[in-house]
């Protein structure tokens, strides 16, 4: 039942915001890219806070946003969608490894927030460009391009998004039956 | 007329009453077939029947012209790629670019299938979610044995979406009656101003989480015993026999590709 509302929720919240992202800061040459993935700072945020249903609920909303511009396809699904599932769980899982708290209270937590965003931006830059090029949308020095700027927007966008979220909100969010640090 | 997703469809559409489960099959055929079909005359004779079977599905094309003038913008992503990121060999090259690549006949021709690929999916997704209501969506997902709690999560979020943007505009508007400007500033700040938005939406989102979980819990959607639903679909002898023409369609085009040249690039002797 409550997965059922996380995932409907965070992705009905992610969806408009990941339409303004690609409307507002797309890339030449990049196809359903944005130099600011808003969006991001959201999902991050409810995954570390919900689990896998948070990082669902990005996956949804970014498939059907990137899809509403470039069509329902596989590839969209394929390179964006699955591409935005993986990278906050990789976010979660480092927290997870480092037994670090989403309050970001202390430095140590701080410091494996700092460190888990870019890894997981990077991992999902890697992803989404190679899916791009082995469909044959984008070519070799596109890749390049695409991983670098994917890698400094979706970083850029969590932190300024995602860090006062988990900085103000994660007391409250704690109340919730739905929190899974306990 | 029939409300769906994108828009209302004459109800006399020989795909609206289409089963779901074909529906949503029709829309991952075209998809893998845009990845298996590379010769560009292939290509673009499916997308000329595609454009008729608009008229032919009575699906309001004019309407949609709206939604397809996106595809400039990944028409535009592939050029430029392309152009200045290929390596094609071809029987003229006519431009070498100074970071070692070069535009020859084949690039231009390789970067236009490439579009035709990706309109085809466009094309076809859109004819197919035309034609798909958010009933589609549940029964469709069902009848490919989804779980049903999965179906209802994608009609959710495109329920929720609605209400999500609404919130925004109120939130948005509010802090524009306390001042903030978010028509100044360069992109940074811009979106640093944007991303004050981001507390009391998730306040919101969190607050609508916790009650929607009451109301799911409230209207039995956690109820172990087998459900019941309020729409029966039946595929009919027809509907069988699309099925497995679809699935017949993608074996052949698979073997096509494999066993001969009919459907890769270019697709004919260059001579």
């Amino acid at each position: 039942m409550r997965h059922v509302a996380i995932t409907g929720v965070a992705a009905g919240l992610c969806l408009p915001l990941a339409l303004f992202a690609i409307i507002l800061i797309p890339i030449p040459g990049l196809p359903a890219a944005s130099g600011f993935w808003i969006p991001a700072g959201f999902y991050f945020v409810m995954t570390l806070w919900f689990g896998v249903w948070g990082a669902l609920g990005g996956h949804i909303a970014t498939t059907i946003a990137m899809g509403y511009f470039f069509g329902y396809t596989l590839h969209v699904w394929l390179d964006g969608g699955i591409g935005d599932l993986i990278a906050p769980l990789v976010c979660l899982l480092v927290f997870k490894l480092a037994k670090a708290n989403p309050e970001l209270k202390t430095k140590r937590d701080k410091v494996v927030w700092a460190i888990a965003v870019p890894l997981s931006s990077l991992i999902c830059g890697l992803w989404v460009h190679t899916v791009h090029l082995m469909f044959g949308t984008i070519t070799w020095p596109f890749w390049y391009v695409g991983v670098l700027t994917y890698f400094i927007g979706d970083s850029l966008a969590i932190f300024t998004v995602g860090t006062p979220l988990l900085k103000s909100l994660t007391n409250y969010v704690k109340q919730s039956p739905m929190y899974i640090w306990r | 007329m029939v409300k769906t997703f994108f828009l209302h469809v004459e109800d006399d559409s020989p795909l609206i009453n289409l089963h779901p489960l074909l529906k949503i099959l029709l829309l991952v055929v075209i998809n893998v077939e845009a990845w298996i079909i590379e010769n560009p005359l292939i290509l673009i004779l499916i997308i000329v029947c595609l454009l008729l079977s608009f008229k032919f599905f009575k699906v309001p094309l004019s309407r949609i012209v709206k939604f397809l003038v996106f595809a400039i913008v990944i028409v535009q992503a592939i050029t430029v790629s392309y152009l200045l990121g290929s390596t094609i060999p071809g029987n003229t090259v006519f431009f070498k670019l100074p970071w070692g690549t070069y535009i020859s006949d084949m690039t231009l021709l390789y970067a236009f299938t490439v579009v035709l690929r990706f309109l085809l999916m466009l094309i076809g997704s859109t004819l197919f979610l035309a034609v798909m209501r958010d009933v589609d969506i549940t029964y469709g997902l069902i009848s490919m044995k989804v779980p049903f709690s999965i179906a209802f999560m994608i009609t959710l979020t495109l329920r929720m979406a609605s209400i999500f943007l609404n919130d925004y505009f109120k939130v948005r508007d509010a802090m524009v009656l306390r001042g903030t400007d978010f028509s100044t500033g360069n992109v940074l700040e811009k979106a640093r101003k944007y991303s004050r938005l981001a507390v009391p939406l998730m306040v919101l989102g969190v607050r609508r989480m916790m009650e929607l979980t009451y109301v799911l819990e409230a209207k039995g959607l956690g109820f172990k015993r087998k459900r019941t639903y309020l729409y029966q679909f039946s595929l009919g002898v027809s509907g069988k026999l699309i099925l497995i023409g679809l699935t017949l369609l993608i074996a052949l085009s698979i073997a096509a590709k494999v066993s001969s040249r009919a459907l890769s690039f270019p697709g004919w002797p260059l001579g």
